[in-house]
């Protein structure tokens, strides 16, 4: 059973379709990316699995069904606009967020130390919290979302604002969650992260979904007839490549069409080339991301 | 303990442990005593206790009684006798004396006197001397009949229910139930003011989204209006705090403190009408906090709340001069003028219990659909950032779909 199914929901504003047809699901412990440029309805998409809106048309299914108050006690929801209670300490505040979410004040006391200590907030808990830089504020919601251990995490951007050090430890937590089975949806534009987290996507633009399924799938699909190729020696030229281009110390061979990669190999190795890397080259995510949403653009 | 109670006990703590909140708690009953401080410090200069001379031509006063002690705030002023007028003028000159009085051979019959003075003699310090002058009149009755005498008529007025009654011991019990009513409607403003500014706050630093994904929007205006009530209510406390312990302290030696009560219809009408209006307000303050995009924009909306409210001051002379009319009985009905006529109008008439049933009725109805109404505009304006809820969307049937 899906932790989260979206069956062809739809949602307008006025005139302005924000979500037209969008489906998909995610399996329980799945670490899922929900991509799309700014504007594209992933954000919309959000509130409606969470019920804050309500769809035009569609069905949503959250944890088993349709959501309910005491299903928002397993969900930990991080949107891309912070909201913490700003003129009382960061501890009274985590303690009723905390709250909210059905825990004892010992449980959350218990919890609030652990990741106050791992976020190095621990100096800070009787600071208010507008008084902490934009940084420690970003990590303070972090901890706000995952104090109760939701079951299903929804985090809208969840490295904005951060450096890398602490983008480091957001992605390590992430990693920790879903290690423990927590079905995570991570909403970003900062591609690479995703790439390294997520194992499916769907990516929405215009309001609606333009791809979806296994990030290694998609990207083979986007794949073009190329390799990469690592050698110290210089390249003879070979049969069946059409052009030749470097790339961070690699040389991309673009293949014409028909050529097969493993005769590419066969001649390197036959022409004695020292080869100490060679694989298939493939679209990084981003590549992928502006292929897709500027032919959608183009197409508009 | 339920999500509403965190919430209120939440948005309770938020505001009263807030520097801004005790400062403006301490500062009304600070002002209030230093008003009454101005009114002692008033009456004090009132009180020249230069003694007053006088020179006695009739006898009466030839191996006088004491002047009766002045009752509080008043101090007393020594009584001198001069043999012949001449001395009493030097005296007076000198400024030992701050006037004379002269009592003709006559007087026991005439009861006429003359009075001569630099600066005019004020009130309490002519009245001790007429007090004097009363005591050694009756000198040689029964001192019982004597004081009875010197006190003069003590009229009470009693309804014909005989649940009420006025007279000049507790005429302050008439006028408490109008300044609770002013007492009332501050702290309401004060804390649905707060509840405001606490909705606007949640949109403008977007804490809302993470709040609604923990609790319904009903149950987040319920604990906020619960929570800002009893703040509210805590000003109020403190404040009555305030008045009670000096009256405690003050009541033997004030007169008019020593008649005060509240009546039954006062406490009801309190109550049961003041209570409900305060939740009405509350909710429709947190109404405007969620259709507004900035505080300022709901401070300048305030005023359509808070001028029903005082309408009923506004109208005072119409609503004491027929207290039963149908227009006082109709503003006792409509909500956010009700509270205040019907304390009006408490302090002048016996109000019979089927209007202070049904406009209890008409402010809980009230009340309710307001808490609802907040729930709504809380739900659709929620997430609006930079764009106000207008009414017309507000009241649309489909508006509840967003």
């Amino acid at each position: 059973m899906p932790s989260v199914e979206l069956s062809h929901i739809a949602k307008s504003f006025g005139p302005v379709k924000a979500v037209d047809d969008v489906s998909f699901s995610l399996e329980k412990g799945e670490l899922f990316g929900l991509l799309g440029p700014n504007g594209a309805g992933k954000t919309t998409s959000l509130r409606i699995m969470l019920d804050i809106f309500k769809p035009d048309s569609g069905a949503v299914a959250v944890l088993g069904g349709p959501m309910t108050e005491s299903k928002k006690d397993r969900i930990g929801y991080m949107p891309e606009e912070r909201g913490l209670y700003q003129d009382i300490p960061l501890e009274r505040c985590l303690a009723y967020l905390g709250a909210l979410k059905g825990m004892s004040p010992a449980d959350v006391k218990r919890r609030a130390d652990v990741y106050l200590e791992r976020f190095d907030l621990a100096a800070s808990r009787n600071k208010k919290v507008k008084e902490l830089s934009k940084g420690m504020q970003q990590k303070a919601q972090v901890i706000a979302t995952l104090l109760h251990q939701p079951e299903l995490l929804i985090v809208d951007e969840p490295f904005s604002g951060l450096d890398p050090v602490n983008t480091q430890m957001v992605m390590d937590v992430l990693r920790e969650q879903h290690a423990q089975g927590v079905t995570i949806i991570l909403c970003s534009h900062q591609m690479h992260q995703v790439e390294e987290l997520c194992d499916r996507i769907v990516l929405i633009d215009h309001g609606r979904v333009m791809l979806y399924g296994g990030l290694a799938e998609i990207r083979r699909q986007f794949s073009g007839n190329a390799v990469l190729v690592r050698t110290p020696a210089e390249l003879p030229g070979l049969a069946g490549v059409e052009r030749v281009e470097q790339v961070n110390g690699t040389v991309k061979l673009h293949l014409a069409k028909g050529t097969d990669p493993q005769n590419i190999l066969q001649a390197l190795v036959a022409r004695k080339v020292p080869v100490e890397q060679f694989e298939i080259a493939m679209p990084t995510l981003d590549e992928i991301f502006i292929r897709v949403v500027q032919g959608q653009e183009r197409d508009a | 303990m339920s999500k509403i109670w965190h919430v209120a006990l939440h948005e309770y703590r938020r505001h009263v442990l807030n520097r801004r909140f005790v400062f403006g708690l301490l500062s009304v009953p600070l002002v209030v005593i230093l008003l009454v401080g101005l009114v002692f410090l008033m009456f004090a200069m009132e009180n020249n206790t230069t003694p007053i001379g006088y020179v006695d031509h009739s006898g009466l006063l030839a191996d006088p009684l004491p002047a009766p002690k002045p009752t509080a705030p008043d101090r007393p002023v020594p009584m001198v006798a001069f043999a012949t007028e001449a001395e009493a003028r030097t005296a007076l000159v000198a400024g030992r004396i701050q006037a004379y009085y002269v009592l003709p051979a006559d007087y026991r019959t005439s009861g006429e006197l003359r009075v001569v003075h630099i600066n005019e003699i004020k009130s309490p310090a002519r009245q001790q001397f007429y007090d004097f002058l009363g005591a050694n009149l009756l000198k040689g009755t029964d001192p019982a009949i004597a004081a009875r005498l010197v006190k003069g008529a003590d009229v009470t007025v009693q309804s014909a229910d005989g649940s009420r009654s006025l007279s000049s011991n507790n005429w302050f019990s008439f006028v408490l139930p109008i300044i609770a009513g002013i007492g009332f409607i501050i702290a309401m403003f004060i804390s649905g003011g707060y509840l405001m500014q606490a909705v606007v706050e949640e949109k403008e630093n977007r804490t809302m989204e993470v709040i609604i994904t923990s609790v319904s929007p009903n149950q987040f205006m319920a604990g906020k209006i619960i929570g800002d009530t009893c703040v509210g209510l805590t000003q109020i406390l403190v404040w009555l705090l305030f008045i009670v312990i000096p009256i405690m302290v003050e009541r033997n030696s004030i007169k008019f403190l020593q008649g005060i009560q509240l009546s039954p219809q006062t406490l009801a009408v309190l109550v049961f009408t003041m209570l409900p209006s305060f939740v009405l307000v509350a909710a429709l303050m947190a109404t405007i906090g969620a259709t507004v995009t900035e505080a300022r924009e709901g401070q300048q909306m305030t005023g359509l709340i808070s001028l029903p409210v005082w309408i009923p001051y506004m109208l005072t002379s119409l609503l004491m001069g027929n207290p039963n009319s149908p227009l006082s009985v109709a503003l006792s009905m409509i909500p956010l003028t009700a509270p205040v006529t019907m304390l009006i109008r408490d302090g002048l008439t016996i109000l019979p219990a089927w209007q202070i049933v049904l406009s209890s009725a008409i402010q809980v109805l009230c009340a309710l659909g307001a808490i609802w109404l907040a729930g709504r505009a809380f739900r659709l304006g929620m997430l609006r950032y930079g764009k106000r809820l207008s009414w017309r969307e507000l009241f649309a049937p489909q508006g509840a779909k967003s």
